[in-house]
């Protein structure tokens, strides 16, 4: 570089100092390092590359940084890590450290890094959808909030349950000034639970499961594993008492009854299907059964009939349960109170209550009730609101009357919207004064008694953007940076609850480890009212009509993430639909109404509707229909609405993302009309069967077996693989030699891996269109296989990817050499040097390689703000698959090199095994003696996935064992 | 060379031409003005050539996401084509190399066009390989050249690389031969032409000047050519089909696919010649040079490549049900009752069943018969490769990743640009070159007959 061009780039650099804060710099840095590396088409644009003279102190380029923070996807406040390069976060990971989570993260938060470079986030505040500054913005709330006051109309805060001490004081701070009410209202509520604890234990509160504890473990509807309070946590509890050992039997054994299919149910070792109307009764029976077992003298809920299969089950699970005292555990997701309290009742026979779960410290997540929100809703159409804001919910979406939300909203004096992306109650909004994301902004959660997780920047705000906190304290006369405000709060709240000494170093650790644990005071769990079973009424079967079970997805949850591409296209575990809800309906009555998948259906109930494909679900109920929630958002943006993906052919029409059931949902029965319509659904997967057509034969692909002949031959339903023979003596790992082992056992298909890798290897999104074509570039998927009888069946998940094959056939036929192996084993793919015969596609025997049919859209700046830049953006016509995370290989490596040791393999996590909260995924060196992986591949019930053709895969699963006590 | 008289074989030329006749009656197909037919037909296939042109240039500039392949099926009418046109490309060689060997004199009214539709073919074929990667425009790095990355070789072990070399020697040599055995007839023809037209068939005959020695030197290159083009016939379809049997996909790992591969080949090349020349000798009356006689030869061979083919298919199954691997079974077992099986009970009609009707020699003089066969069977033989190709892939090892194909209307319409191309190519060949082997035709002539009666009076 000549002088002129140094001292050009200097007077540019300081003009840039002059406008940018220092880490909008970094960012802008890495922004134009981002067009650079997905710009590299047939050659790359002309863009000047500034150097980064004065970098914020402690930041090494090409480092990257963690910051422990905790997830905001949902309440459950998982701890995350979130990766910082070169001043933007680009990827979050489970933080070991946090007492919940402990080191899983899960789909959505995963994903949620993406929210954070969103388009449609709010920019700046808005006064009647025209940007304002914060002053004008401050100055219009306070006007209206005097005026409010002065005109004797009231002043109310629509909240979710405040997630944790900081929002909940900055709501106190605002609701004393203004002599404001706040109605507390969850989108996802669990009321039934609280209400019926109130009724049992004489308090309403949200007990802590603690799954790890049971041994016997019945589940009602409650899809824990998937998207039930706090999946991540529940699943790594689960995960414990699921990998069989031969020394100790200590396998659990898991019974679900639900109406649809739910991941959770996937994964029970006994599922019976069960429409919502027999859940009460099954409850009762079950707790009649436990009654008879345990010894219960107290008043018993009146008989009632089950459907026979049922009642077999739950005789079975009443037997296990109680001869598991101690160590039970029965759960429901049911929103129906009375059967709560039969679950209630049963877990306290078991002697559940302060074993397998608490009220002692109990869950401090989804308090609020729905009536406040009624309440709010009559108080509004009565004109008594004088200034409404509105924090963290969106009732103009997913209330439960959301037009009837929507109609009195409008004669609020001024609705304000602290909402920090568009949604449909900001749109109702008088001023938005948005708040930051997550990954910006100070916070706190408190996700249980006791428990303490923070939330701190990764970045400086993206855009004019304020912490929720912060306007609430500005609106109440205390302005406070979040920060401050933060830190005020934990010292008088948290700090004096413990025994350090010293605020600063205790502040300093907390934020290093991301979460403290406190001693709350025990509450102990409360007094059984036993005549509460007795009280339980039995429920009149429902007339007519299908029996509506509308769930809240892994994928969408309820709908809050519906803008965010990775969540839109995470095929859901179960159906494998991505891009939009779909209409399940049982076997038995897709045949009766002779539906097919992508047939369109009418759902109706009271005047509202919702056209849906359908789709036939194995082991669904009869006579329900089953259907995410969480779609057909009108004002998410263009990802929920309508994806822009590659054009390519003119008549190609996008649909919208599914449709809204909101209005749906607290119906009690949904009639269905069979449209003429098909709208094909958009799968990742179409067969749903290991097994043949034409021959019936079963494809020895997954393994499987039962736990009771496990503990007589671990290698049971594992037969050995025939050793072929070789002319050709194989390669020679002398150093590493990677490898992965996979349990077939843990996996509960939650498909957090799939998402984890997408935005570790920035793995193309290509929306509705290209996946109804298969051709979707997940390098890695959860493969879901159903057996047996279709109204009933069993199922398992598979974890695919690159299997690294020791012979692969991928490397013999690229004609340019542009897949080639490592003397560690990878199979690596050359980007550069791939001319896309895509030979190696087709003779890869796993089907796990994907090629780039376009350019895949990374038109959006702000989103390629999230593009890891360790891995390249892979040009149009090129194939990518797995590379095992070579990046992070690479990273340890070069980590090990500078401390001067060598690297040991069980360092290196890829991104899909530190994301899986079940730890199904073992990753490391076999030549490593005493390793994980080392010693997986020892495991009697290891496997390679089609051994017989000689590919020699160094990806291996481990047997999924069933525990058939029953 | 001597030819053989027999009372009992009919003359293979009718009309009971002299040779100045046979001259007059090549040349001026090349140089009269040409039949509103052929201006018809130019227009007809290059406006198909043309579509053709604007969907590949449509593809390159999108991506090959405009095709209908998916992350299951990387291959289907691209390479489906590929095989098809190399195919085709095999009864030229054939006819000029082996059939010269064998001494089949009937084949010297065919050969000149034959070549020529091979050569066509072939290049027709070399399309698809280059269009159907990702990144076209870096096709050169499948050719081992020395090059500053490295220097970065090829994989001598991909069975595409083997294809790279197999095709380009093979149209090489398919040129060169053609080339050569074209020099006494543009010879011919510039003694016959003035001016500019003169000037190139000049520059063209490599100043032929027929002398003795000049013949002598000619029949020698032309036998050593013969003999160097003859295991080309057999080496380039072999080495398409290691496309399939090298790989580890059950349906294409198949150790029979050499021979099946040639003999569908030349299976669909004769009938592809069949096609062409029952429509040329038509048009430009050349019916007394193209007879009944050797259409009945072609039709003879289609009937035993056709019952070679047949076979091959009673064999693939047999293997298949024999190996007792399930992979292997459910690959046929799809291919007949899968959702291809439509493609599949064409293939088998076509190729194994309608060519039986050539037994009967009234079927094999019949020219709609044998042209609607001629047209059946490369109907059968490209449904062949499809089979092959899709549906082996469609539903191979894990069920999770089974998918559907159909093509695009790019796809479609790029296969019919390489028909543009064929038949806008055969065309002016038609119109510049002699369409039939002028000198050797003459060498089968009554006239060269050592035996010839008298009746004329030599």
């Amino acid at each position: 570089m000549n002088e002129k061009n140094i001292d050009a780039l200097e007077a540019e650099r300081d003009d840039l100092h002059l406008s940018l804060r220092r880490r909008e710099f970094i960012g802008a840095l890495g922004g134009a390092f981002a067009a650079l590396s997905s710009g590299c088409g047939l050659r790359p644009p002309k863009e000047k590359i500034v150097p980064a003279a004065d970098l914020p102190e402690g930041a090494v380029p090409g480092r990257a940084d963690w910051y422990a923070t905790t997830c905001q996807a949902c309440p459950a406040a998982c701890g995350a890590l979130a990766k910082v390069r070169d001043g933007r976060p680009i990827k979050l990971e489970g933080n070991p450290d946090h007492p919940l989570s402990r080191g899983g993260l899960c789909a959505r938060g995963q994903a949620s890094v993406l929210d954070l470079y969103d388009s449609e986030r709010f920019r700046s505040p808005l006064a009647g959808g025209k940007p304002v500054s914060w002053a004008e913005a401050d100055a219009a709330v306070l006007a209206a909030l005097k005026q409010a006051g002065a005109s004797g109309r009231a002043v109310r805060v629509l909240t979710g349950t405040p997630a944790g001490l900081s929002a909940a004081a900055a709501l106190e701070a605002f609701l004393a000034r203004w002599g404001a009410k706040a109605a507390v209202y969850d989108p996802v509520g669990h009321e039934a639970i609280l209400e019926a604890h109130r009724l049992t234990h004489g308090r309403r509160a949200l007990p802590r499961y603690h799954f790890a504890q049971a041994k016997v473990l019945v589940g009602f509807d409650a899809d824990f594993l998937g998207a039930w309070l706090s999946p991540v946590e529940f699943t790594k509890d689960w995960s414990r008492n699921r990998a069989p050992s031969e020394e100790f039997d200590l396998m659990s054994w898991h019974a679900q009854f639900e109406a649809r299919m739910s991941p959770t149910g996937a994964n029970a070792d006994l599922r019976v299907p069960l429409a919502p109307e027999h859940e009460r009764p099954a409850a009762a029976l079950l707790g009649r059964l436990v009654a008879d077992r345990t010894g219960w003298s107290g008043p018993r809920p009146p008989r009632a009939s089950v459907p026979e299969r049922a009642e077999r089950a739950l005789r079975d699970a009443a037997d296990l349960l109680a001869a598991a005292k101690g160590r039970a555990l029965v759960v429901s997701g049911s929103s129906d109170v009375d059967t709560q309290v039969l679950v209630n009742w049963t877990n306290h026979m078991l002697g559940a209550y302060g074993a397998t779960l608490e009220l002692s410290r109990p869950a401090l997540i989804a308090q609020g009730s729905r009536a406040a929100l009624s309440a709010l809703t009559a108080e509004l159409a009565a004109g008594k609101v004088g200034v409404l804001v509105v924090h963290g919910v969106n009732p103009a979406y997913d209330g439960p009357d959301a037009s009837a939300f929507r109609a009195a909203a409008a004669k609020a004096g001024l609705v304000v919207s602290l909402a920090p992306r568009r949604d449909e109650t900001a749109a109702l909004a008088g001023i938005v004064a948005p708040g930051h994301h997550a990954l910006e902004s100070w916070d706190d959660a408190r996700p249980g008694a006791g428990v303490h997780s923070l939330v701190q920047p990764a970045m400086a705000p993206l855009f004019d953007t304020r912490s929720a906190a912060e306007s609430l304290l500005a609106w109440a006369g205390k302005p406070s940076s979040a920060h401050e405000h933060l830190r005020g709060v934990w010292r008088r709240q948290v700090f004096s609850r413990t025994k350090a000494k010293d605020f600063e170093e205790f502040w300093t650790e907390s934020l290093a480890r991301g979460a403290v644990t406190v001693e709350a005071p025990g509450l102990g769990e409360g007094r059984f009212d036993a005549a509460a079973p007795a009280r339980v009424k039995t429920p009149g079967l429902s007339a007519s009509g299908f029996a509506p079970v509308f769930f809240h997805s892994v994928a969408m949850f309820d709908g809050r993430q519906a803008n965010n591409p990775l969540l839109q296209e995470l095929p859901d575990p179960v159906t494998k639909a991505t891009w939009g809800n779909c209409a399940s309906f049982a076997p038995e009555d897709a045949a009766r109404l002779g539906l097919v998948e992508g047939r369109l259906v009418r759902l109706s109930a009271g005047g509202a509707s919702a056209v849906l494909p359908a789709h036939v679900q194995p082991g669904q109920a009869p006579g329900t229909v089953a259907a995410a929630l969480g779609y057909g958002r009108t004002e998410a943006g263009a990802v929920a609405a309508n994806f822009p993906t590659v054009k390519m052919l003119p008549i190609e029409k996008e649909e919208g993302g599914g449709a809204d059931l909101y209005a749906l949902s607290s119906a009690a029965s949904i009639a269905v009309e069979v449209l003429g319509g098909m709208s094909a659904l958009a799968k990742s997967q179409t067969q749903d069967s290991l097994t043949e057509p034409f021959t019936g034969r079963t494809r020895d692909v997954l393994r499987e077996t039962s736990y009771q002949e496990f503990l007589m031959d671990p290698r049971s339903g594992n037969p050995e693989a025939e050793k072929g023979h070789s002319l050709w003596p194989g390669h020679e790992y002398k150093g590493h030699k990677w490898a992965m082992a996979v349990d077939l056992s843990l996996c509960t298909g939650c498909s957090a891996c799939v998402v984890s890798c997408y935005a570790e290897n920035n793995v193309p999104i290509v929306g509705k269109a290209e996946v109804r074509k298969s051709r979707d570039m997940a390098w890695l998927r959860v493969d879901r296989y159903y057996s047996g009888d279709p109204e009933s069946p069993e199922t398992a998940f598979q974890p695919m990817l690159c299997q690294h094959c020791d012979n692969a056939p991928c490397e013999t036929v690229c004609p340019v050499l542009a897949t080639v192996h490592s003397s560690e084993g990878l199979n690596m793919q050359v980007y550069n040097r791939c001319v896309g015969t895509r030979y190696c596609a087709n003779n890869c025997p796993y089907k796990v390689r994907r090629f780039n049919w376009f350019d895949y859209a990374h038109e959006d700046g702000l989103k390629n703000l999230q593009l890891n830049p360790d891995v390249v953006v892979r040009t149009r016509g090129v194939m990518e698959k797995c590379s095992f995370c070579v990046q992070r290989i690479y990273t340890a490596k070069a980590e090990a090199k500078t401390a001067g040791r060598t690297l040991k393999g069980s360092e290196v996590v890829p991104a899909c095994a530190q994301s899986c909260p079940a730890g199904a995924i073992v990753f490391g060196d076999l030549n490593e003696a005493g390793s994980p992986a080392a010693r997986a591949a020892e495991d009697p019930r290891i496997y390679s996935v089609l051994a017989e053709i000689g590919v020699g895969p160094a990806v291996r699963y481990r047997t999924k064992v069933r525990n058939k006590k029953v | 060379m001597s030819a053989t008289a027999s009372a009992l074989r009919e003359p293979l030329i009718d009309g009971d031409k002299g040779y100045a006749r046979v001259t007059e009656d090549v040349c001026r197909i090349a140089e009269g003005t040409p039949a509103p037919s052929w201006y018809a037909g130019l227009a007809l296939s290059s406006a198909a050539l043309l579509t053709g042109v604007v969907l590949v240039v449509h593809q390159i500039w999108t991506g090959i996401g405009v095709w209908g392949l998916n992350k299951t099926v990387g291959w289907s009418w691209d390479i489906t084509n590929f095989v098809f046109w190399v195919g085709i490309g095999h009864a030229g060689t054939l006819i000029s190399a082996i059939l010269f060997l064998f001494r089949q004199r009937w084949r010297t009214s065919i050969n000149r066009s034959a070549e020529a539709m091979t050569i066509f073919a072939v290049m027709c074929a070399g399309i698809f390989p280059l269009i159907h990667m990702g990144r076209p425009w870096l096709a050169y790095w499948v050719m081992p050249y020395p090059n500053p990355m490295g220097p970065l070789w090829v994989n001598f072990r991909s069975p595409l690389l083997w294809d790279v070399f197999a095709i380009s020697t093979y149209f090489t040599i398919s040129a060169v031969f053609w080339f050569v055995g074209l020099i006494p007839d543009l010879a011919t023809m510039r003694d016959r032409a003035s001016g500019l037209r003169k000037t190139v068939l000049s520059a063209a005959s490599l100043g032929w000047d027929g002398s003795h020695r000049t013949w002598q030197h000619y029949e020698m290159v032309y036998l050593l050519l013969a003999g160097l083009a003859t295991p080309l016939v057999v080496s380039v379809h072999t080495i398409v089909s290691f496309d399939f049997a090298t790989s580890v996909i059950p349906g294409w790992h198949t150790t029979i696919f050499p021979p099946y591969f040639v003999c569908g080949a030349i299976f669909s090349g004769f009938a592809m010649v069949l096609t062409l020349m029952l429509v040329a000798r038509k048009v430009v009356r050349l019916e007394e040079y193209i007879t009944p006689r050797h259409i009945d030869a072609m039709c003879k061979v289609i009937l035993l490549t056709s019952m070679i083919v047949g076979l091959a298919y009673a064999t693939e199954l047999f293997t298949s049900w024999y190996s007792a691997n399930q992979y292997e079974q459910f690959a046929f077992l799809n291919r007949i009752r899968g959702p291809y099986r439509g493609y599949y009970a064409t293939m088998v009609f076509c190729n194994a069943v309608v060519p039986q009707v050539f037994w009967s020699q009234r079927a094999r003089r019949s020219i709609p018969l044998v042209f609607c066969v001629s047209l059946l069977v490369n109907v059968g033989m490209w449904m062949e490769r499809f089979v092959i190709i899709t549906t082996s892939i469609h539903r191979d090892y894990l069920p999770s990743s089974w998918a559907m194909y159909h093509p695009t209307y790019v796809e479609v319409g790029t296969f019919l640009g390489s028909f543009g191309l064929f038949f806008t190519a055969f065309l002016i060949f038609c119109r510049f070159l002699p369409m039939i082997a002028i000198s050797e035709v003459k060498g089968v002539l009554d006239y060269a007959k050592p035996h010839h009666g008298g009746k004329h009076g030599h």
